[in-house]
């Protein structure tokens, strides 16, 4: 597995060689993880790539097949020890928040406190303040919250046992668009002056880069990348990972030493994976359109955002080298790819536009 | 709990158990004597025109009845839905009893249609409302705009969805028409239900009445088989998401008074004249009647016998109900078919199975309390999984993990936040179960120890000896205790319909 583990000395959690499976399904197939103390680290995949189930056995819901999972370096769970999800101090939240229907918000909040009357009171209305709820609704039952509110309540609960170690089980999907966002945010907010290690399940990869700072990449039941937002979004492991991140412009290139040519040009690549054919990924925000660029090209369809602009164009045929007119390695131009711009005017289909490259290019072994 | 689930399983299945060793063990010659004769072909007759006359009336009124109370412009729809329903309060065997004052002279089958008819519409009624009140419009809109008009889209859009209401609900009505002692006894129509308790009084532990218990046994299971084969594959419930539009009403226009006239004949052939025949013979009675030394006996040995089988069926179903909603595996596919079958065994088969069984396995139970509620459990045990699966199903799994993630032990996870929240469901559960207790006639005549008289086994010795005065405030005390559950039950399909 060409998963690189986080360089950290200080791990929270510890997941060695974990496998699951559910009948003669195999969901999860020898992952492992290393989360630094405090830090915060989304896994993120499409569903059925076995996140959830990965996150359900570090919470102690579920015990792997195989493997081990360390908590502060003691081990939770392998061939021979199981601690049960109670005596993990493991904070767990669930999707849809999974308030208790039967209680009021302070209830639940203290659901999980030793404590009672005046000093569990105290502390409930100290953690409804951290998730920046309003007291008055401590005696509200959860029906009668919004979505939002609904998962601060829930967080605040998670919280109320001091918990080193959070789950966050796509918390924030049933939210609509606008409300995830800010209620992210606050989530993120909360969690980060709490100094809590953080793992954050998600389907959604821009919820992934935004929130996290180690992004774990799942995918049919491994996990085919590890690493900080910027580097896992730029320098993708392979192609699957690049495509599931963001958009990417995907071309046939020939890659000699660290340049790749292409119908694009010559576009430099770091750590070449191979060398002669590969696939060359270009994130479509690399390419930009611009006056006198070297790359010429016709609009052939747009699709209109608002603030921005998808562009399609069919890149212009290159001329045939005289000096090796037999080389097949040279790029023939001709392929359609996707861009965005924020001028709609300018990209009308038909129009001719001079394009230039930013940045440098990932090579994939050609498949 | 997966032993003691398989344990009461394997009790569901005691009385087909019972049936099928004892036709075996009386060997195919008396068999073939005791089943092929005329008597058994003229009950067959009777049992199964009853079946084919009523059931489809059932249909007809249960449909029409709720189409008007859901679908249409009909005034005062909101009490019409409740009147509808009422007839449920007045057991067969009192609504009977009301007739046969009405008409001394009623007898055979086409009185047995009257009276089957009117107590068991009902039970198609209800279902079929429920689904109609959640049915989504959206779909009649959509073949509005495909050019139907309002018939059209009714029998090949609407009564399509409403086929598993339908078949449900006919099937419990055949299984109610099957099980029935009380009602024909009154009215001398035989069927197979009356002709087995006969053929018990006369030779206790016969073999011809145990055939004749195979034989009706045998029709449960064709109608349970053929009821599951209607049913089918085809996806009935909403696909989309999104909320659902209310359903408009198509406007009666001339046809309101026809409408209102028919639903108040029906009710008040239902429902108002066995009340009026209740009340003239409590008026006729007068004091005496309430100063019986067995009335207030009968009154408490039949709460004592209600509560303690409503609890016991309730602690027994619980288990079963968790392993039927929380984990799906073939031992909980068994135990949904053991209560499956179980559920269409009538009172008199499983009083006979038991009877039988105790006399000859465990003669120091044979009739105890203790016999009498373990069949009682076994006969509304379905009664009580119906309403524990829905209530554990607002209770999901994921409530109990966060409870255990946030420190607490699976079994206190359990009791502080699954158990709160299906109480409810339980308690109505266990209130249905109550119910059924309160009206159960033909098992509590069998089983019950001596001496033991319950509200509606005194009911029937009174007017078995046409005391019909005498047997007026039994039948009061048993609808006022009836009229809780049809009230239960209408407003529960209420809330399954999300209103």
């Amino acid at each position: 597995m060409s998963a690189e583990i986080a360089a950290s000395t200080d791990r929270h959690l510890e997941i060695a060689g974990a496998t699951k499976a559910f009948g003669s399904t195999e969901v999860l197939k020898g992952v492992d993880l290393a989360v630094a103390k405090g830090g915060t680290t989304a896994i993120v995949g499409p569903s059925g790539s076995g996140k959830t189930t990965l996150l359900r056995i570090i919470a102690g819901f579920e015990a792997p097949d195989q493997g081990s999972v360390s908590l502060k370096n003691s081990v939770v769970a392998d061939a021979e020890t199981w601690v049960p999800a109670h005596r993990r101090q493991v904070g767990y939240v669930a999707q849809d928040g999974a308030l208790f229907p039967h209680l009021t918000v302070a209830q639940n909040v203290a659901f999980g406190l030793n404590r009672r009357g005046k000093a569990a009171g105290a502390r409930v209305k100290e953690l409804l303040e951290m998730v920046s709820m309003d007291y008055a609704y401590a005696k509200r039952h959860p029906h009668e919250l919004s979505g939002g509110q609904q998962q601060r309540v829930a967080l605040a609960r998670a919280l109320a046992r001091e918990p080193e170690l959070m789950l966050l089980d796509e918390p924030f999907s049933a939210l609509d668009a606008g409300l995830r966002t800010a209620t992210r945010r606050a989530v993120a907010k909360t969690l980060a002056a709490t100094g809590v290690t953080t793992i954050l399940v998600t389907h959604d990869q821009a919820e992934a880069l935004s929130f996290a700072d180690q992004v774990a990449v799942m995918r049919d039941g491994r996990l085919a990348q590890i690493g900080n937002p910027f580097v896992v979004y730029t320098r993708p492991a392979d192609r699957a990972t690049a495509e599931f991140l963001g958009d990417a412009v995907i071309l046939d290139a020939w890659l000699e030493g660290s340049l790749a040519l292409c119908s694009l040009g010559g576009i430099p690549v770091r750590r070449p994976p191979a060398q002669g054919r590969v696939q060359l990924m270009l994130r479509p925000e690399q390419i930009r359109i611009a006056e006198g660029g070297p790359i010429r090209g016709r609009v052939v369809e747009t699709d209109y955002f608002g603030p921005e602009t998808t562009v399609r164009i069919q890149l212009d045929p290159l001329p045939i080298d005289p000096a090796k007119p037999v080389d097949p390695h040279q790029p023939k131009g001709g392929e359609i790819i996707a861009i965005r711009h924020w001028n709609a005017m300018l990209a009308r289909p038909g129009n001719e536009l001079a394009l230039r490259v930013v940045g440098e290019g990932v090579a994939f072994p050609y498949q | 709990m997966v032993l003691l689930s398989a344990a009461i399983a394997v009790y569901a299945l005691v009385p087909l158990g019972y049936v099928v060793t004892e036709t075996i063990s009386a060997g195919w010659d008396t068999v073939t004597t005791l089943i092929f004769r005329p008597r058994v072909g003229e009950l067959l007759g009777n049992t199964i025109a009853l079946v084919l006359i009523s059931v489809p009336l059932c249909v007809l009124l249960g449909v029409a009845g709720a189409w008007l109370v859901e679908r249409t412009s009909l005034r005062g729809h909101k009490a019409w839905a409740l009147l509808l329903a009422a007839p449920l309060a007045i057991p067969a065997f009192v609504n009977s009893y009301a007739w046969v004052s009405a008409i001394p002279s009623l007898a055979g089958i086409f009185s047995g249609v009257l009276i089957s008819t009117l107590s068991y519409f009902p039970l198609v009624y209800i279902p079929v409302a429920a689904t109609l009140s959640r049915l989504d419009p959206a779909l009649e809109q959509s073949a509005a705009s495909l050019g139907l008009g309002p018939w059209h889209r009714f029998f090949r859009v609407v009564l399509p969805q409403l086929r598993l209401a339908i078949t449900g609900g006919a099937l419990l009505v055949s299984l109610h028409l099957l099980s029935e002692y009380g009602a024909f006894a009154m009215i001398r129509f035989d069927t197979f239900t009356t002709a087995i308790y006969e053929q018990f009084q006369s030779t206790f532990n016969g073999a011809a009445a145990n055939m004749l218990a195979s034989v009706l046994v045998f029709f449960c299971l064709l109608l349970l088989l053929a009821e599951s084969r209607t049913r089918g594959n085809v996806r009935y419930a909403r696909v989309g998401s999104g909320a659902q539009a209310r359903a408009t009403r198509l406007a009666l226009r001339h046809f309101q008074w026809p409408a209102q006239l028919f639903l108040a004949a029906l009710t008040l052939l239902a429902f108002g004249l066995p009340l009026y025949f209740v009340a003239r013979w409590i008026v006729q009675g007068g004091a005496s009647i309430w100063q019986r030394a067995e009335l207030l006996p009968a009154l408490l040995q039949t709460l004592g016998y209600g509560v303690s089988g409503a609890l016991a069926t309730t602690l027994l179903a619980f288990p079963l109900a968790v392993l039927a909603v929380r984990y799906s595996g073939w031992l909980s596919r068994v135990l949904e078919g053991a209560n499956y079958i179980s559920s269409s065994m009538p009172g008199i088969v499983v009083a006979l199975a038991f009877v039988t069984l105790s006399v000859h396995w465990l003669p120091t139970i044979y009739q105890t309390a203790f016999l009498l509620v373990a069949a009682y459990v076994l006969l509304f045990m379905p009664r009580s999984l119906v309403n524990l699966r829905a209530g554990l199903a607002q209770a999901p799994v994921q409530l109990e993990e966060a409870a255990r993630a946030l420190g607490k032990p699976p079994l206190l996870a359990f009791l502080r936040v699954t158990l709160p929240l299906t109480a409810p469901a339980a308690a109505g559960g266990a209130a249905l179960v109550f119910l059924g207790v309160v009206n159960e006639l033909t098992a509590t005549l069998l089983l019950s120890p001596n001496g033991t008289n319950t509200l509606a086994t005194e009911f029937w010795a009174l007017s078995s000896e046409i005391d019909y005065a005498g047997a007026a405030p039994y039948a009061l005390l048993m609808i006022a205790l009836s009229a809780p559950m049809a009230y239960l039950l209408f407003s529960q399909s209420k809330k399954a319909a999300g209103q």
